[in-house]
C-alpha cells in the first residue's frame, strides 16, 4: 500500500470521523504515544503500513517517503549512497518519518543540522477538514506561497495527518568519530563552555551528559562532553587537536549515540529547559544533579538541557518538577504522568493558534487534547 | 509573466454618480492623509501623484500601481499608531522596505497605503556571546553584517541586493543569496519576530531565549510577503566568520559542462559555501561594465565556487572540487590568490544584474528552482526557448541549489518584443515545473507569479494557504491580492 490510494483512504477515514464527530489518535509505530498530553477518548488512525520510499534521487540529496516509513528504512536506503537524513530524535530508530515531523523531534545532530523545520522540504497531508493538501515541494529552495510546511511540522498532528514528506539529505562525512572530555567543576564551567562555543568548527554533535547517564551509556561515571567530529582526514585531525586542548580526551565508540537515544527508562518523565547558550552553565549544575538517579544531557550549542526523571512512587516526581521550576528558561515537557499535565500551561492558546486550529481542524477530531488546547 | 501597467480604468467617461464617488474618495484620502500626518508629521506623508511615482514600482519592470498614499514612520511607536489608524479606517496597506523586490510584491493598488519602513533602520542590539542581533525592519542587510563584523560575526543570508534591501523585506520574502547553499535561507536565521498584525495587535512569534513551542507561526510568517502583518523587530542568528575561505573560478566552453560539474560536486556530497553559475552573455556584460572581474570573456560559462571553514581540510576539498570541474571539461580552474581578487570575483557576480541592466532598457530577473540533477537538461531547454522566441537570455544563478535566474533584457516600448518575452517566461516556468521544480526560490510570488500558483498547487492547497493568511489577517487588508489568486480563497471548509 502507498501513495495516492492510501492518502485517499486516510481522507475517507478523516471525513467519516468528522461526520461522526469522533476524535482520532494518529499513530505511527506507536512507540511514543505517551509523548505530549493524553489524547481525549479516541480511535486510532494508524499510518504504520503506509511505508514506502516514493522517490530518492541521490544526486539531488532529497528523498520523498510515505509517513509510515521508519527512520531506519531511510537510513538503510540513504546509507547505501553515502548519505543520511541528519535527524536523530530520541527513541528507537523504528520511529516513523511522519511522527518525527509531526512532533518536530530532533536529537544531538540538531547542533549542526537543526530540527525538522530545517530539513522538511514538502508535505502531503489530510487536514482535519478532510482535504488533501500539498505544501512545499521536492526542491531545496522554495518560496512559492504561504509556508504550510512549517505550520504542519511540529503541530503534533492537531491540524492535519501527514501522509508523505520530502526531506533534505546530507552527504555522510568521510570521517565520523566521537570523543569524550571530562566536564570541569561548576566554577570553571562557564569559561570552558565559552571556549567550546568559539571553536572554529561545528562538530556534528556536542552533547554534555551527567554522571548517571554516562554510567548508563557504559562510560566512566563522570560528567562528560561527547563530541561527534565529522569531515575529511585533515579536518578531523585538527578538530581533535583543538578539542584536546580543552581537557582530557578519549575515544568513544560511535554506538554511544544510539544508546543515548534509548537511554531513558520506560515511564520516565522528560522535560527540556532551554536558555541562551551563554546561560547553560547556570542551568546545568541544577538539572544534572537533581538526585542520584536523574539523567540529564545538554545540547551545548543550542542551550537545551534535557532532564529525565525515572518513575518511582516516593515523590521524586514532585522534587524533579520543583527543580525544573527553579531554572530560568523555556520549559518544554515531553512526557509526564497524566495528572501532572494539568499544571502545565498550553502553548497554543493565543488567538492566531486558535484561529489556525479552527481553520484546519474545525471539528477538533485530530489528536484532541495533545497540546492541552481547550475546546 | 504578465507585462502590464495598470492605470485607473475609465470606461466611457465618468457617470455623475461615479464622479461623486470619486470626489468622495478624494476627500476621504485627504482626511486620511492629515490623520497620518498627525502621527508622522507632514513630511512623512506623500500624496501627490508625482511624489508617489517612486513608490509605484519595485525592482521588477513591467508593473506600475499608484498607491493611495505613502507614509513613513520614524519610530516604532509611530508605525504602531499608523497601523492602528489604518485598522480603524479599514484601509488596506502594503509594507515596503527598500523596494528591491522582484515580484511586484511591494506594489499597492489605488485603495491601499504604502507603509515605508526604511527610516526604521536601527540595529537595536548585538549579543556576541549568543550570536544574536535585534534589528528594526528597515535595517539594511549589509549594515548588520558590518556591525557584526566587529565581533568576528556576520549575518549569513546575503542577497545580491544586500547593499540596499532591508531585513524586514528579507523576512517577508524569505530571501536567499549565494552563501545560503551552505548556511541556509532567511528562515533558518530568524529566531523571533515582534510583529504588528493588521488588526493593530502586537505579538511575538518564536523565542529568542530558548526553544519555541506550539505552532511554528514564526516559520509561517517568514516568507509571507507582507500579507500577515508588519515585522516591527527582528531577532536573527549571527554566524561566525569562517577561519579560511577559498574562492575558485572554473571556466567552461559549454553551459552543459558547467551544469554537469555542478551536479557532480553536489552529488559527491561536497557542500561549498556558494556555487554560482554565470553564462557567456552574463560574463560579457560584466566584463564590459565597471565591475569587470577578470572572467574569461570567451567562456560559455563560469562557476564561482567558494569553500570555507577551518583551514585544515579546506585544501583537500578544493582539490576534489577542482577535479570534478576538470572531469566535466573545465578549461581552467583558478583560485583567488588574495582577498582583493576574491572581492573582485564576487563583485562581478553580485553586480551582474546591474551590468545586464546597462545593455537593455528593461531587464526581467526570473527565479525558479529545479532538482539539481536536472540542471543540464533544463538549461538546454531554456536555450531552445530563447531561440524559438528570439530573445536573449542571460543565466546567472545559484547553481548549487538548482535556483535558476534566467534574465531577459528587452525594450518595453517594443510591444512585439515584450510579447515574446512574456511568452518565453511562461515557457521557461513550464519547463521548470515539468522538471519537478517550483516557480520561485527566493523572489516570491507577489503579483508576478500569481498565474503560476494553480500550476503547482491544487485548489484545496491554495485554499489552505488562504486559511493560514486569514488566521493572521481575517480582513485581508495586508498586501491584498498578492501570493494566492483571490478566487482560490473563496471556499475553505474550515472557515
Ligand atoms: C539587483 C537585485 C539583486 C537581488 N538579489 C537577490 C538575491 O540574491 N536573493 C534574493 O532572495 N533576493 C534578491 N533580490 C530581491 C530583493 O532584493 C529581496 O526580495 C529583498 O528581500 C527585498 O527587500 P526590500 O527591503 O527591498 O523589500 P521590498 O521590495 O520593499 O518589499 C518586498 C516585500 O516585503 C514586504 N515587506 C517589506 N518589509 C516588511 C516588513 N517589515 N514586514 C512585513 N512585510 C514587509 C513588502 O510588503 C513586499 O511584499 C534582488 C533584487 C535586486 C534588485
Amino acid at each position: 500500500m502507498g501513495g495516492r490510494v492510501s492518502t485517499v483512504r486516510v481522507q475517507e477515514r478523516v471525513r467519516e470521523h468528522v461526520a461522526r464527530g469522533a476524535p482520532v489518535r494518529i499513530v505511527g509505530r506507536g512507540g511514543w504515544l505517551d509523548g505530549g498530553r493524553p489524547v481525549d477518548d479516541f480511535e486510532p488512525l494508524s499510518l504504520a503500513d503506509d511505508r514506502a520510499i516514493v522517490e530518492y534521487v541521490a544526486g539531488d540529496l532529497t528523498l520523498t517517503a510515505r509517513a509510515g516509513t521508519t527512520l531506519s528504512d531511510i537510513a538503510a536506503a540513504t546509507g547505501a549512497e553515502g548519505q543520511w537524513l541528519a535527524l536523530d530524535p530520541f527513541g528507537s530508530r523504528n520511529g516513523t518519518l511522519g511522527a518525527t515531523i509531526a512532533t518536530g523531534s530532533a536529537g544531538p545532530l540538531a547542533h549542526a543540522f537543526g530540527t525538522p523545520r530545517d530539513t522538511v522540504l514538502g508535505l502531503e497531508v489530510v487536514t482535519g477538514g478532510g482535504e488533501i493538501v500539498r505544501a512545499g515541494g521536492r526542491v531545496v529552495k522554495n518560496v512559492a506561497g504561504f509556508d504550510l510546511t512549517r505550520l504542519f511540522t511540529g503541530a503534533w498532528g492537531t491540524l492535519a495527518v501527514i501522509t508523505e514528506a520530502t526531506v533534505r539529505l546530507r552527504a555522510r562525512p568521510e570521517r565520523d568519530e566521537t570523543v569524550a572530555l571530562l566536564v570541569p567543576a561548576d566554577g570553571a564551567l562557564g569559561d570552558w563552555l565559552a571556549r567550546l562555543r568559539i571553536l572554529p568548527f561545528t562538530p556534528l554533535a556536542l552533547e554534555m551528559v551527567n554522571s548517571p547517564l554516562s554510567a548508563t551509556l557504559g562510560l566512566e561515571p563522570a560528567a562528560l562532553l561527547l563530541a561527534r567530529l565529522g569531515g575529511n582526514d585533515d579536518a578531523v585531525r585538527a578538530q581533535r587537536q583543538l578539542l584536546g586542548a580543552l581537557g582530557d580526551m578519549r575515544d568513544v565508540p560511535a554506538s554511544v549515540w544510539s544508546t543515548l537515544a534509548t537511554a531513558e527508562p520506560n515511564g520516565a518523565s522528560v522535560a527540556r529547559v532551554s536558555a541562551p547558550p551563554s546561560r547553560l552553565h547556570a542551568i546545568w549544575p541544577v538539572l544534572s544533579r537533581i538526585d542520584a538517579g536523574s539523567l540529564a544531557h545538554a545540547t551545548v550549542g543550542r542551550g537545551v538541557v534535557r532532564s529525565i526523571c525515572a518513575p518511582s512512587d516516593d515523590g521524586n516526581g514532585q522534587r524533579w518538577l520543583a527543580a525544573i521550576g527553579t531554572c530560568e528558561g523555556t520549559h518544554i515537557f515531553e512526557r509526564l504522568p497524566a495528572r501532572a499535565w494539568r499544571t502545565i500551561p498550553c502553548r497554543v492558546d493565543d488567538p492566531i493558534s486558535r484561529a489556525v486550529r479552527t481553520a484546519f481542524d474545525p471539528a477538533r477530531i485530530l489528536n484532541r487534547g495533545i497540546l492541552g488546547e481547550v475546546a | 509573466m504578465a507585462l502590464h501597467t495598470e492605470t485607473p480604468s475609465r470606461a466611457s467617461g465618468p457617470q455623475p454618480e461615479q464622479a461623486q464617488d470619486r470626489r468622495g474618495a478624494l476627500i476621504q484620502t485627504e482626511a486620511l492623509a492629515s490623520l497620518l500626518a498627525a502621527i508622522v508629521g507632514e513630511r512623512g506623508v506623500l500624496a501627490r501623484p508625482s511624489e508617489l511615482s517612486a513608490y509605484s514600482s519595485d525592482g521588477l519592470p513591467g508593473y506600475r500601481l499608484r498607491p493611495r498614499l505613502a507614509v513613513f514612520p520614524h519610530t516604532t511607536q509611530q508605525l504602531v499608531d499608523v497601523v492602528r489608524l489604518l485598522a480603524r479606517k479599514q484601509c488596506p496597506f502594503v509594507a515596503r522596505g527598500a523596494g528591491t523586490g522582484l515580484s511586484a510584491g511591494a506594489l499597492a493598488r489605488g485603495d491601499a497605503v504604502v507603509v515605508g519602513l526604511n527610516r526604521l533602520n536601527r540595529i537595536i542590539s548585538i549579543d556576541p556571546l549568543n550570536r544574536l542581533a535585534v534589528v528594526e525592519p528597515g535595517a539594511v542587510n549589509v549594515t548588520l553584517s558590518r556591525a557584526a563584523g566587529a565581533y568576528g560575526l556576520h549575518y549569513a543570508p546575503d542577497p545580491s541586493s544586500q547593499t540596499a534591501c532591508t531585513i524586514g523585506g528579507n523576512v517577508a520574502e524569505n530571501s536567499g543569496g549565494p552563501h545560503c547553499l551552505k548556511y541556509g535561507v532567511t528562515l533558518n536565521h530568524v529566531v523571533a519576530l515582534k510583529v504588528i498584525l493588521p488588526s493593530g495587535e502586537i505579538t511575538t512569534l518564536g523565542n529568542a531565549d530558548g526553544e519555541a513551542e506550539g505552532y511554528d507561526l514564526l516559520g509561517a510568517f517568514v516568507g509571507s510577503e507582507g500579507c500577515f502583518g508588519i515585522a516591527l523587530e527582528v531577532t536573527v542568528r549571527l554566524t561566525p566568520n569562517p577561519q579560511g575561505v577559498r574562492t575558485l573560478l572554473a571556466d567552461f566552453t559549454s553551459i552543459d559542462a558547467g551544469a554537469r560539474a555542478t551536479s557532480a560536486i553536489i552529488a559527491a556530497g561536497i557542500l561549498p559555501a556558494a556555487l554560482e553559475m554565470m553564462d557567456g552573455p552574463t560574463i560579457r556584460a560584466v566584463e564590459a561594465s565597471i565591475y569587470a572581474a577578470g572572467y574569461p570573456a570567451d567562456a560559455s560559462a563560469v562557476l564561482l565556487i567558494e569553500l570555507d571553514g577551518m583551514d585544515e581540510g579546506l585544501d583537500a576539498d578544493v582539490q576534489r572540487v577542482e577535479a570534478h570541474c576538470l572531469a566535466a571539461g573545465a578549461r581552467t580552474v583558478r583560485i583567488a590568490a588574495n582577498e582583493e581578487e576574491r572581492t573582485r570575483l564576487w563583485q562581478g557576480r553580485k553586480k551582474a544584474f546591474g551590468a545586464m541592466g546597462r545593455i537593455a532598457p528593461d531587464l526581467v530577473v526570473q527565479d525558479a528552482v529545479i532538482p539539481r540533477t536536472r540542471l543540464p537538461d533544463v538549461l538546454r531547454e531554456i536555450a531552445a526557448i530563447a531561440e524559438l522566441r528570439q530573445i536573449q537570455v542571460c543565466n546567472v544563478f545559484h547553481a548549487g541549489d538548482g535556483n535558476l535566474h534566467p534574465n531577459i533584457g528587452y525594450d518595453s516600448r517594443n510591444p512585439d518584443e515584450s510579447r515574446r518575452v512574456g511568452l518565453a517566461m511562461r515557457d521557461i516556468m513550464q519547463a521548470c515545473i515539468d522538471a519537478g521544480g517550483t516557480i520561485t526560490g527566493e523572489h516570491g510570488v507577489g503579483l508576478d507569479k500569481l498565474e503560476y500558483m494553480p500550476k503547482i498547487f491544487s485548489p484545496e492547497s491554495l485554499a489552505a494557504q488562504c486559511a493560514l493568511r486569514d488566521a493572521f489577517d481575517p480582513e485581508r487588508r495586508a498586501n491584498p491580492g498578492k501570493v494566492v489568486p483571490v478566487h482560490s480563497c473563496r471556499e475553505w471548509v474550515g472557515a
